[in-house]
């Protein structure tokens, strides 16, 4: 094995039955010293992970660090390293990695960094936030933040993949004799046109472990790419058609009893007292749990569990949350607001003098934005399956970080890890929500309590009213133009800050004065990261002020955007291809309304034009065009659907999407009073990819939400004159 | 397939929450109305052939053992054929050390002794479930996998 970088190395070794496998391998002495059960014996060194598996009968395993929820990242992933290798895509199959340290982002980061891509990227806040930075990522082995590809598939996947083939390659030379030079890998086959000879990628997989290897495995530019930017079908498509995919809520054990949930309502109570006097006497009833911040009731079957638990009277402890609204909550928010006034908060960006530019400018636009709280409405239930007897702790959910899952379920059950295995299936959504342990946690604790298996399911109602949510939040813009209609400065306050760090700033937009401020206010609901994060709201801010500052400028929105991106070829490259794919300057029927917005987010630039009819009783939106710069799209089917997915996400929290607060307990419990887009009201989505630059590839399953909001309120203001300034849509009269 | 519901009288069992962080506080108040029993077993008709009541029983199986043809590996490896395979055998399944050294055939008499207790057969092997003490069960689960691998 050839040593690679100053630690860790691509390593590789041989599997049962004569199987080559390629992953990190560290050098004797490192202190990572647990194998791989894959791993080969030798020389010492040990392979600590593996990313790609060849066996005897030439199948090509790529083993997948990330969680399938519906973004279709196990293709993807899989392509990149599939045609690195020159695999035969017929003869691939994907692997879901094991919940292990050995997997984690902080492996990607900090143990395999290829030298010959940028390596710096990974340690830019702005660019994988902090959500996703190397501190918090330390323990993590995560799908979130957009990361799979920009992350793992750049740094892990290729570089394993391309590894693989000069190794088969050096072994073909040596069995041959001829030299390395003159043969070429394709179809998973290793083939030397001079002689004709041609031999499976299997048959040379023992040997290929032997070889020394190159100090960094050489790259495709994409003149060569093969797999990446080809429109392949996603894998999970037959079985998620068919029925046979298993999802989290699917684990199934023998002697598996169920249980419904039920959390104080006020995050934060405590279940003081409880009546199970009915419950005691119902069907199928095993037992009844109160765990202090919640009461679960244990049944036969999930049905008999929710009945029983339906019929339990509680008492809940008093809690500062007791006696808050919706309305005090954003008082409050105005209240912090005001009181940093024009020079206190936490200053987040500062460039030139606002306070003077702003007093100096010709025309002064000033604007409040408010949005609410927002729960993420997975189609699949939350679930967790726990085993807890005789030291050892199963787990069995579909989360977005299965490792966190087992140190959580470790820490829990206070079992040592080695003996805790969690087990992940298909997520069914996650948006973030699959991304906290609240669930792992809970079912551990009931079954702790039974030491017999126990599946744990919520109800709708405990989904909606006891996520952790997007924040509800306040932004106050002041902003500058010149007699010119030029903007000149650009100012922002707003409430919480949470990631990623940029989402508020506009670094992008030529504004010489610029200052961005932020106040910190608490809230009891839980903070959790909502498809996008912090951009859900700031892409909304911003987008719906540049709109104003266009109107008082007297230009046109796409105009004066052109403007601002002015010295920025690639960003302006994408909001030009939104606005011609709109035909902007064609004229809309009475009532009907075309908006812009442009937010680059996760590394990928986005612009979206979305027309409006509001010629109904309530904004009917029937157009959205979709420009994305994602670098490259290594799957541009598996990139669009993401872009219509985030429509289709954005446009439900624009229209309807609102949780509130009322004597501080959720008011919102289903889809009744939480509703989602109907198939009825979805617009037709045009999306086209800009691949910009190879080099820097940007996220996919983010970037396409945050312009969602402003382009269809900016569509409403050019259709009625209105300026939606609070959302959602749904609280406006627009009658 | 329902449990009875016994008449025993609800146990309420009073536990002090946990001092301390580790590990998480457990129930503050526990009332366990009846054991699970072992009534999980459908109650199966005479004339149900074994291989009939094996691919029910089968059903606590499959979360994580497919058993088509060419089928996946899931949590567990793949299971058709397995009767007469070497331990190990299923491709692309990362077995443990211990079983893919165990060397086992996977007679029908093996597999009998392994399901009844898979870590006591084997101890490091990673598979959680298994442990079916009633050897009836075990008799149908393998008459139902031999009668699908024969096809």
């Amino acid at each position: 094995m050839g040593k690679w970088t100053r630690r860790a190395f691509i390593g590789a070794g041989v599997a049962a039955g004569g199987a080559l496998v390629v992953g990190i391998a560290v050098r004797p002495g490192n202190p990572i010293d647990r194998l791989s059960p894959l791993v080969a014996k030798g020389e010492g060194e040990k392979l600590i992970n593996a990313w790609v598996k060849i066996d005897a009968d030439n199948i090509v395993t790529a083993i997948v660090p990330h969680v399938e929820m519906g973004q279709g990242i196990f293709t993807s992933l899989a392509q990149m390293l599939a045609d690195e290798l020159d695999a035969d895509w017929s003869k691939v199959r994907i692997l879901e990695a094991p919940a292990d340290a050995k997997y984690s982002s902080s492996h990607i980061g900090r143990e395999f960094l290829a030298p010959n891509l940028e390596v710096p990227e990974i340690l830019e806040p702005t660019v994988s936030g902090s959500f996703l930075s190397l501190a918090t990522a330390m323990t993590l082995q995560i799908t979130g933040g957009s990361f799979s590809i920009r992350g793992t598939g750049q740094r892990a996947m290729r570089t394993a993949g391309a590894a693989a083939r000069e190794m088969l390659i050096a072994a073909a030379a040596k069995e041959w004799n001829v030299p390395a030079s003159e043969l070429r890998a394709e179809n998973s086959m290793i083939l030397h046109d001079k002689s004709s000879k041609s031999a499976t990628f299997a048959s040379f997989a023992t040997a290929a472990a032997e070889q020394s290897l190159p100090a960094k495995p050489k790259l495709k530019s994409p003149k060569d790419y093969k797999l990446m930017g080809k429109a392949i079908a996603r894998t999970d498509i037959p079985e998620k058609s068919n029925g046979s995919a298993i999802f989290g809520i699917d684990a199934d054990l023998p002697g598996m009893k169920y249980a419904a949930v039920k959390a104080a309502p006020v995050v934060g109570a405590t279940v003081e007292a409880m009546d199970a006097t009915s419950a005691k006497t119902m069907p199928g009833v095993l037992q009844i749990l109160n765990m202090g911040d919640f009461v679960a009731v244990v049944a036969d079957g999930y049905w008999q569990a929710e009945q029983a638990l339906a019929t339990i009277q509680t008492t809940y402890s008093k809690t500062e949350g007791d006696g808050l609204d919706q309305e005090a909550l954003f008082t409050r928010y105005a209240t912090m607001l005001d009181e940093a006034g024009d020079t206190d908060g936490d200053v987040e960006t500062e460039e030139g003098d606002v306070g003077e530019a702003f007093a100096s400018a010709a025309t002064k636009v000033e604007a409040e934005y408010k949005v609410p709280f927002l729960a993420h409405a997975t189609m699949e239930p939350m679930n967790c399956t726990a085993w807890v007897r005789d030291g050892k702790c199963d787990v069995w959910s579909g989360t977005q970080s299965p490792l966190m899952a087992r140190k959580t379920a470790a820490e829990t059950t206070g079992i040592a890890i080695d003996n805790v295995a969690y087990h992940n299936a298909y997520l069914g959504g996650g948006f973030g929500r699959r991304s906290e342990m609240d669930v792992i946690i809970m079912s551990t604790r009931i079954a702790m309590a039974t030491q017999y298996p126990v599946k744990m399911i919520w109800s709708r109602e405990e989904d909606t009213m006891q996520d952790h949510y997007r924040p509800s939040a306040t932004s106050r813009f002041e902003g500058g133009l010149d007699k010119d209609g030029k903007a000149v400065s650009w100012s922002n306050i707003h409430t919480h800050l949470f990631d990623p760090q940029e989402a508020p700033t506009v670094p992008y937009y030529n504004i010489a004065n610029h200052k961005i401020r932020k106040v910190d206010v608490p809230t009891h609901l839980r903070f959790g990261p909502w498809r996008s994060v912090d951009h859900s709201q700031h892409g909304y801010f911003i987008e719906s002020f540049v709109d104003e500052m266009a109107h008082a400028a007297g230009k046109d929105g796409y105009a004066f955007r052109r403007e601002l991106l002015a010295g920025s070829p690639r960003h302006l490259k994408v909001l030009d291809t939104a606005a011609k794919m709109s035909g902007w300057d064609n004229p809309l029927p009475e009532g009907h309304g075309r908006g812009i917005a442009f937010v680059p987010s996760f590394g990928t630039i986005v612009a979206e034009v979305a027309e409006v009819d509001m010629t109904g009783k309530k904004p009917k939106v029937t157009k959205v065009y979709v420009a994305a710069d994602p670098g490259f799209a290594v799957n541009p089917d598996g990139f669009a659907a993401q872009m219509e997915s985030s429509v289709a996400y954005g446009l439900t929290a624009a229209l309807y999407g609102e949780i509130s607060v009322k004597d501080g307990a959720v008011q919102q419990s289903n889809f009744h009073d939480y509703p989602i887009l109907r198939i009825n009201e979805m617009p037709d989505v045009v999306v086209e990819i800009i691949n910009g630059d190879h080099k820097r590839l940007g996220g996919a399953g983010e970037p396409g939400l945050p312009p969602l909001a402003p382009a269809v309120t900016n569509a409403i203001f050019a259709a009625t004159g209105n300026r939606v300034r609070e959302l959602p849509l749904s609280k406006m009269n627009f009658a | 397939m329902r449990a009875i519901v016994r008449a025993s009288a609800p146990i309420l069992v009073i536990a002090l929450a946990a001092c301390g962080t580790d590990p998480a506080p457990g129930p503050t108040e526990q009332i366990v109305v009846r054991e699970p029993g072992e009534a999980t077993v459908p109650n199966v008709e005479a004339e149900d052939s074994l291989i009939t009541i094996g691919k029910a029983a089968f059903n606590t199986c499959i979360a994580c053992h497919g058993i088509e043809k060419g089928g996946a590996n899931k949590i567990g490896p793949n299971l058709y054929g397995i009767i007469g395979q070497v331990a190990g055998a299923a491709e692309g399944f990362s077995y443990s050390e211990a079983l893919a050294s165990s060397g086992i055939t996977w007679t029908k008499e093996e597999l009998d002794s392994y399901i009844a207790n898979p870590a006591a057969k084997v101890p490091g092997t990673t598979m959680m479930a298994g442990a079916i003490t009633d050897a009836e069960r075990r008799e149908a689960i393998i008459a139902y996998l031999d009668s699908v691998s024969a096809n």
